[in-house]
């Protein structure tokens, strides 16, 4: 019978864990290139409940969330008119370097000249292969062709490498609007479709209203399993309560 | 001794099995695909009384109560739109099938990812069946067609946990999968907290009547059995 506090404390904890990656959107309503948490709902072990249940019976051990990945649904574009604003119209992310020299993915596409001309993303990390822009050229005359041609004039610079993977709800997303390489992911390889707009970045993709929604439903299941836990309380005092 | 004792005694532990229940609706009631169970009480049994010294019937005594099944909801719940292209819903009856270490498992949450290899999976890694039986395998945008999903007519569904159902597959079921949509949790999340009060009122009058019965038996031994 202890097991109905913990059946209810479970289901306190998945809406708790629903709450957390929620708020975790709520904070990058306005990152760019992010992309909301999926999280995933479970049941848990079902066993027969023992002594007071015939054969037929069974219950539950409550609920648990996990994060599944994320929802890569494309973000809207928005029109900053800086040369060096690039986001993606299509599936795909932007490959680059971290700074420890590890490959990661992006899709946020506000780039900077790097004190060593390289460009870079906001975070600092390096495009991946390198695109090196030569002293004296003016970014604002950069043209960044939709297939990720970086050219100044009908100078060819480099190219970012748009990439994509298999599976990317297998990527593991690293914190800073970038995702690392996994087995679950798949091998990275380049995205023939994938495109490039210049001038642009691409907004997150969290919906506040939608957030919002599920917030609530997710504050209420807590407060329900909640009370669960009060009346199970209650429950065993009812019982404790037979010798007096 | 009095078998009233063992009868309200079998009624609070009924309860406090119906309790153990309705928590587990409680915690599930933001799953998707999630049936709710009932909570079927039955009697043991009845013994019929007679009269000792005429024989005539009395009247029946029943000898108790317990949950004796806990039978499963299966009417679809209303869909809602996720956005997400691998969140799938079954508009109608039917299930998705899923390939465990166990056998095949039957679910109606939706809410699937995909392996390396481009292969539809659920949340847990089960290759989800496809509607020839076989996995599905995404499309070069990351997506599925919503039709590749097998929907499976399931006869006989058990709840094995995880989401996941035991059954026999009876052809293909009559549902429409749509990609973008998981399907609602079917708890009725009012019904379960007054189902919750209504259970420990119950489980309170039970343990009166023992405490009653008990007091009772006090009184035999301590009252009439006096010689003074």
């Amino acid at each position: 019978m202890v097991g109905a506090l913990t059946t209810a404390a479970a289901g306190m904890e998945a809406q708790q864990s629903m709450m957390e990656a929620l708020s975790n959107d709520i904070a990058n309503v306005s990152t760019t290139g992010y992309k909301s948490q999926r999280v995933g709902f479970r049941s848990l072990l079902y066993q027969a409940p023992g002594r007071g249940a015939g054969a037929g019976a069974v219950t539950g051990a409550g609920a648990a969330a996990q994060i599944i990945g994320e929802n890569f649904e494309q973000g809207s574009l928005e029109q900053t008119g800086r040369s060096l604003d690039v986001a993606l119209t299509t599936p795909g992310f932007i490959r680059v370097t971290t700074p420890g020299g590890a490959v990661a993915l992006t899709r946020d596409g506000n780039l900077q000249v790097g004190p060593d001309g390289r460009l870079r993303t906001a975070d600092g990390d390096a495009l991946d292969p390198p695109v090196q822009i030569p002293a004296g050229v003016d970014q604002e005359k950069l043209s960044i062709a939709p297939d990720g041609t970086v050219s100044a004039g009908k100078r060819k610079l480099g190219q970012i490498a748009l990439v994509e993977v298999t599976n990317p709800n297998g990527l593991q997303p690293d914190g800073e609007g970038t995702w690392l390489p996994t087995a679950a992911g798949g091998p990275v390889r380049a995205a023939r479709g994938a495109r490039l707009q210049q001038g642009t970045l691409e907004a997150s993709n969290v919906d506040l209203a939608t957030v919002m929604t599920q917030m609530s439903e997710a504050q209420q299941g807590y407060e329900m399993a909640g009370k669960a836990i009060t009346t199970q309380d209650e429950v065993l005092a009812v019982a404790n309560g037979l010798i007096r | 001794m009095d078998s009233g004792l063992y009868i309200a005694a079998s009624g609070m532990l009924a309860e406090m099995v119906r309790q153990e229940q309705i928590s587990n609706q409680l915690a599930n009631v933001n799953t998707p695909g999630f049936k709710s169970e009932g909570n079927v009480q039955e009697g043991f049994g009845e013994l019929l009384l007679h009269n000792t010294v005429t024989g005539a019937q009395i009247g029946s005594l029943s000898l108790g109560a317990e949950i004796a099944e806990t039978p499963l909801d299966l009417t679809p719940n209303p869909l809602h739109e996720t956005g997400e292209p691998l969140d799938f819903g079954i508009e109608g009856e039917g299930f998705f099938g899923v390939n465990t270490a166990q056998g095949v498992r039957y679910t109606r949450n939706g809410q699937f990812t995909a392996n390396a290899e481009g292969v539809l999976t659920d949340a847990q890694g089960n290759q989800v069946l496809g509607a020839g039986g076989g996995p599905v395998r995404l499309r070069a945008d990351g997506t599925v067609k919503a039709s590749d999903l097998g929907v499976f007519n399931v006869t006989g569904v058990k709840q094995a946990g995880e989401n996941l159902y035991t059954g026999n597959a009876a052809g293909a079921g009559q549902g429409r999968v749509r990609s973008g949509f998981l399907e609602e949790s079917g708890v009725d999340a009012a019904r379960m907290m007054t189902q919750m009060i209504s259970s420990f009122r119950s489980l309170e009058a039970d343990q009166k009547s023992i405490q009653t019965i008990g007091e009772t038996l006090g009184e035999a031994a301590g009252t009439v059995g006096s010689i003074t």
